[in-house]
């Protein structure tokens, strides 16, 4: 009835019909108008590689603090980002004028600047020919010795005949697990790739991996508690009565029940207050040995420490242990030792031990935190290691 | 009271007959109990000497690890413990639980059930019963 009311109106009234139509026009006009306009972003920010530091930074003449510092950047100036480390969280800038001359050009940490959100890091180059550390800078020789070791490294093809040997022995190559003190057992280390949700910003590159291994953390591991020593966790009485055999150590226990691809372990906070560096390296040998016989890569790492804690010099040789094991047995050995030297209190929380945490739940990369929290730069460490032995042993 | 004094000697004897015949079994077993507790009171103090009396011979390589077991966290106690032999007396099994402190943190162990050896005529303690 109202339709025919209408039809009515309309053939009484053509102005009227003019008129409508004429709106009709307009409004479809205005609506492609502004949706061109909105898919043209400004001129100026065209270039998702220009990025602004938000504090006052210093340039680095390589991708660490070990070397030189060329100048220093006020906030908010523009530079523009031309290539990154093997991980992203340090990055080649550069300040040009308008004229095109390059003011300065050396390396900051990505997390000192505001990035454009649409910065992929997986769309810019990587630079491998300066080297991450600057050895004349150090002054004591074993401080250099563990500047110098990578704080990414290579995957041997040790690892590869490890990896096939796991799968034949019935391992999982989507499932890793974590083994360690406190450190280790921190609910917001590694744990948090179990939600599913995050926010990875410029390092769009490792969601694959995040997604890959991230449901196998769903059940927490045996041999990652508080308190843990590299002693404990091979004894028995540590194990999870309910879950673990008798006479099995927390580490049998977690290999058996997750059958684990590769095992991100983190010892030394407590050892090192503990014992010596060479019931350390007994201690360490036997965990990667056992993890090697059930076809599991251990993943190492070293652990920070402050120079001005009196531990500092025992936690040099500890980690110089890692280094040498590492070597030996061709396993992969994150630094991040070196990589928190750059960190307010070197990544610590007050207590010297622990890693600093961000607060955040989940895997948050969007606001620099790996520059500032010992946890955030831990998880995109471990996270970039597990992307690279995904992807060199083609686990999927 | 004469009557008294004819039964009082009795009892006497009966007494210690019965200490005689059950006491030897059971001061056997409280031994064996005895030395799970001492091995476990020793651990948790990183006692290695006795801890190296205590422990069977299979097992000597462990003795650092077994010393070392709670250097790193603070206030460990044994809480309820109760050791039993259980037949055969090659396994103890025990209640209770240590507890521990590492940074304000309360974690816990429960105990559980251990194997026994003989050896030179000592018993020693020899890992978890399977």
């Amino acid at each position: 009835m109202q339709y025919h009311y209408a039809r009515m109106t309309d053939e009484a009234n053509p102005e009227s019909v003019m008129s409508r139509s004429l709106t009709a026009l307009i409004l479809t006009l205005l609506f492609f108008l502004t949706h061109l306009t909105a898919a043209q972003p400004p001129e100026q920010a065209t270039d998702p590689s220009i990025a602004t530091p938000y504090q006052a930074v210093f340039v680095f003449a390589g991708p660490s603090d070990s070397h030189r510092e060329l100048t220093s950047l006020p906030a908010g100036v523009e530079v523009k980002i031309i290539e990154r480390n093997k991980i992203g969280n340090w990055v080649r800038i550069q300040q040009t004028r308008e004229d095109g001359r390059v003011l300065a050009d050396g390396w900051v940490l990505s997390g000192y600047l505001t990035l454009d959100e649409r910065l992929r890091f997986s769309e810019i180059p990587i630079n491998t020919e300066v080297p991450e550390t600057d050895r004349i800078k150090q002054r004591y020789l074993t401080v250099a010795e563990l500047y110098e070791v990578p704080v990414i490294p290579e995957v041997s093809e040790a690892m590869r005949a490890v990896y096939v040997r796991g799968q034949w022995l019935g391992n999982l190559s989507d499932v890793i697990t974590k083994v360690g003190d406190s450190v280790a057992a921190n609910e917001q280390y590694l744990t948090p790739m179990r939600l599913g949700n995050y926010e990875l910003g410029a390092y769009d590159y490792l969601a694959e991996t995040i997604d890959f291994f991230g449901p196998s953390l769903v059940q927490d591991s045996v041999a990652a508690r508080v308190g843990m020593t590299t002693y404990v966790v091979f004894d028995p009485l540590w194990a999870d009565k309910e879950i673990c055999r008798p006479n099995e150590s927390p580490l049998g226990c977690e290999y058996r029940l997750k059958k684990p691809s590769i095992a991100v372990i983190f010892f030394g906070g407590n050892d090192v207050r503990h014992m010596t560096d060479a019931d350390f390296d007994l201690q360490i040998r036997q965990l990667v040995e056992e993890s090697l016989a059930a076809g599991v890569i251990p993943v190492l790492s070293t652990f920070s420490s402050d120079p001005d804690a009196p531990l500092w010099w025992q936690s040099i040789n500890f980690n110089l242990r890692l280094r040498d094991i590492a070597a030996e047995y061709e396993v992969p050995l994150i630094n991040l030792w070196a990589a928190t030297r750059i960190l307010p209190a070197y990544g610590l929380e007050q207590d010297r031990v622990h890693m600093k945490n961000s607060g955040w739940n989940y895997i948050k990369f969007t606001k620099g935190n790996e520059a500032f929290y010992g946890t955030t730069l831990q998880n995109l460490l471990a996270i970039r290691m597990l992307d690279e032995l995904r992807r060199v042993l083609e686990m999927g | 009271m004469s009557r008294l004094l004819w039964v009082l000697p009795v009892l006497l004897v009966v007494a210690a007959c019965a200490t005689d015949a059950g006491g030897n079994t059971q001061s056997g077993d409280e031994r064996v109990a005895r030395v799970v507790e001492d091995y476990l009171q020793a651990k948790i103090t990183g006692d290695a000497d006795t801890l190296r009396g205590l422990l069977c011979s299979e097992m000597e390589a462990s003795l650092n690890r077994e010393a070392n077991a709670f250097a790193s966290v603070t206030g460990v106690e044994i809480e309820d413990m109760a050791c039993r032999v259980n037949e055969g007396q090659s396994t103890v099994t025990c209640t209770g639980q240590i507890v521990a402190d590492y940074g304000g943190e309360a974690t816990t162990f429960p105990l559980t059930s251990y194997r026994v050896v003989q050896e030179d005529g000592e018993w020693k303690w020899c890992g978890e019963a399977g």
